[in-house]
């Protein structure tokens, strides 16, 4: 037989606590709020755009402003393949004139592939673009605007001004 | 021999409380805490509406009527021009102003809480919305972005302890439907009796709501689950899109013409004239619908019409007749988990059980600190002498 020994503190502590230490889930909460609060005001628009404002892009007679939505590489969006989410404003003067925004990236074929439809409102809308396989970080993103009296307007920016993060996802997933 | 028989059952029935007693005592603090929320969650709507007249829809007189959509649309444009509404919702027949979700040509969006009766915009949704907060605490602790699926998924994983705690408490307490005939709270005999009893008595009777719970937190997980591995089970397909041919070519500089939320709301009554719209939404491009929701017959689930904002018609319908059995069941989920679906009553309902269940799960850790330590020491000592003396039968 063995002599039971007088539990030494830290053990008799450990005990009577261990079943309580679930409540330390709690921190969780406490340490995200500042975190909470600052999603929800970005998605409000109260942080910008976007993560990364790529800056003014002429198109045709309008002007927007493009900017990455979130500072992260793109999506895998399961069978869909990889996406990645922009955001564009329209220039005060042409909200009435533009009907839609398009972006994809390489020179669309044709009215019918011109990409991902920008949704949202003239002032803040998003688009998930779909990266295709074979794309480089040396290519070029091609944005549409549409206006209600049909005529359509097109603008390039290379992928490394657009996101830098996602033409160096681009370069490492072809090494 | 009849005593070995006796000892046995008996040791059996020990195991279950044993096993009933450690499914949530490790994570006994955890479980309160999104009892306890989830509980303040369900009325929290209602805790805004004592806390802040914003959001009430006070009439201005006996004889007040409830302005149109299209008027409300004028009055925002009027008081905050430019801004572009998004949604506005209206629960029928409402103690709530309308919540109307604007952007602002500076790119920020808002909630604006508009009087339905007068049109004035009451006030707007500031940093902190008690509402989404205690949601978000409750449902994912408040983590956000990607660390959200993190904590939905630590959360709903308790649907798994939960329903274990239910199972083996009603083998553990056979005869639990006793409590329904003669309730027994002992509250002069001492602490374990008295948490012994509490536990007993709001354990059996809570069992159907604690099914309720344990079942949609379950779905909760498995729906966490079918989303990551991005499998589907909707069968609403692939959202439509306003035809190019229907999306009006207008002279430089001319507004495209639409029709008026009025005419909207005529297509849908026309289309399903037993809906009572409690939303609608705006189209998000020139290629979107105007979405106009409410419930039908089936309390549970939302329909929606999706109307063409240029010509006025309905170009799809999602009733709960046109979802398959698995969506009715998945779909009903939410509702039943949140309790919103039937008015205040139901959810004050889902309060005083939520509480119960709280204390449900307090009480059970009173009675742990109290008994289940001894009978694990009984259960383990019992038993390790049973094996000892199979080995030496072999």
């Amino acid at each position: 037989m063995v002599a039971l020994a007088s539990p030494s503190r830290g053990a008799s502590l450990w005990q009577r606590w261990r079943f309580h230490l679930s409540a330390l889930v709690v921190i969780v909460p406490i340490v995200f709020t500042p975190a909470f609060f600052h999603e929800n005001a970005f998605f409000d628009g109260k942080k910008g755009l976007g993560e990364r404002e790529v800056g003014a892009i002429a198109v045709g007679p309008w002007s927007v402003r493009l900017a990455e939505f979130k500072l992260k590489e793109p999506d895998a969006e399961g069978r869909a393949g990889y996406a990645k989410e922009f955001a564009l404003a329209l220039c005060p003067a042409c909200v009435d004139q533009v009907k839609a925004a398009y972006l994809r990236v390489g020179k669309p074929r044709n009215i019918r592939t011109m990409g991902a439809l920008f949704s949202g409102t003239p002032y803040r809308q998003t688009a998930e673009m779909r990266i295709p396989d074979r794309t480089t970080a040396d290519d070029e993103l091609w944005l549409t605007l549409e206006g209600w009296d049909g005529t359509l307007h097109q603008a390039t920016i290379p992928i490394r001004t657009a996101s830098p993060l996602m033409a160096a996802w681009l370069e490492k997933a072809k090494r | 021999m009849s005593g070995t028989t006796v000892s046995r059952r008996s040791s059996g029935a020990r195991l279950w409380f044993v096993v009933h007693g450690w499914l949530a005592l490790p994570i006994w603090a955890f479980l309160f805490f999104v009892c306890l929320t989830g509980s303040i969650a369900t009325v929290s709507q209602e805790i805004v509406w004592l806390a802040s007249p914003a959001v009430r829809a006070n009439a201005p007189g006996p004889d007040a009527t409830l302005r149109g959509y299209d008027e409300v649309l004028a009055a925002v444009e009027q008081q905050q021009p430019g801004a572009r509404v998004r949604f506005i919702s209206r629960p029928v027949k409402s103690i709530f102003a309308l919540n109307v979700r604007v952007t602002r040509p500076d790119g920020t969006s808002g909630a604006l809480f508009v009087n339905p009766y007068t049109a004035v915009i009451q006030g707007e949704q500031g940093a902190f919305d008690f509402q989404q907060f205690v949601r978000a605490l409750h449902g994912w602790l408040l983590l956000s972005g990607d660390n959200s699926r993190i904590g939905w998924y630590l959360v709903s994983a308790l649907s798994i302890p939960l329903l274990g705690s239910l199972i083996t408490g009603i083998v553990v307490y056979k005869r639990f439907w006793r409590v329904y005939l003669r309730p027994r709270l002992r509250v002069s005999k001492g602490r374990r009796v008295f948490w012994g009893d509490l536990h007993r008595l709001a354990g059996a009777w809570s069992i159907p709501f604690i099914a309720i719970m344990a079942v949609t937190a379950g779905w909760f997980l498995v729906r966490a689950i079918l989303d990551d591995n991005h499998i589907s089970i909707s069968t609403a397909g692939v959202p439509p899109v306003v035809a190019r041919g229907d999306v009006p070519v207008v002279a430089k500089g001319a507004p495209a013409p639409r029709i008026t939320l009025g005419q909207a709301a005529e297509a849908v009554r026309a289309q399903l004239p037993d809906l009572e719209p409690t939303f609608v939404q705006f189209p998000s491009s020139a290629y979107d619908h105007i979405s106009v929701g409410g419930r039908g017959a089936y309390p549970l689930l939302f329909e929606t019409v999706d109307v063409n904002p240029y010509n006025g018609k309905v170009e799809r319908t999602r009733r709960v007749s046109d979802r398959s059995a698995l969506e009715l069941v998945t779909g009903s989920m939410r509702p039943l988990h949140t309790g919103d679906f039937a008015g205040v009553w139901l959810k004050l309902v889902y309060l005083v059980f939520g509480l119960i269940l709280t204390t449900l799960v307090f009480s059970g850790m009173m009675v742990w600190t109290r008994r289940t330590a001894i009978e694990t020491v009984k259960l383990v000592r019992e038993r390790k002498p049973a094996r000892l003396g199979l080995e030496a039968a072999e």
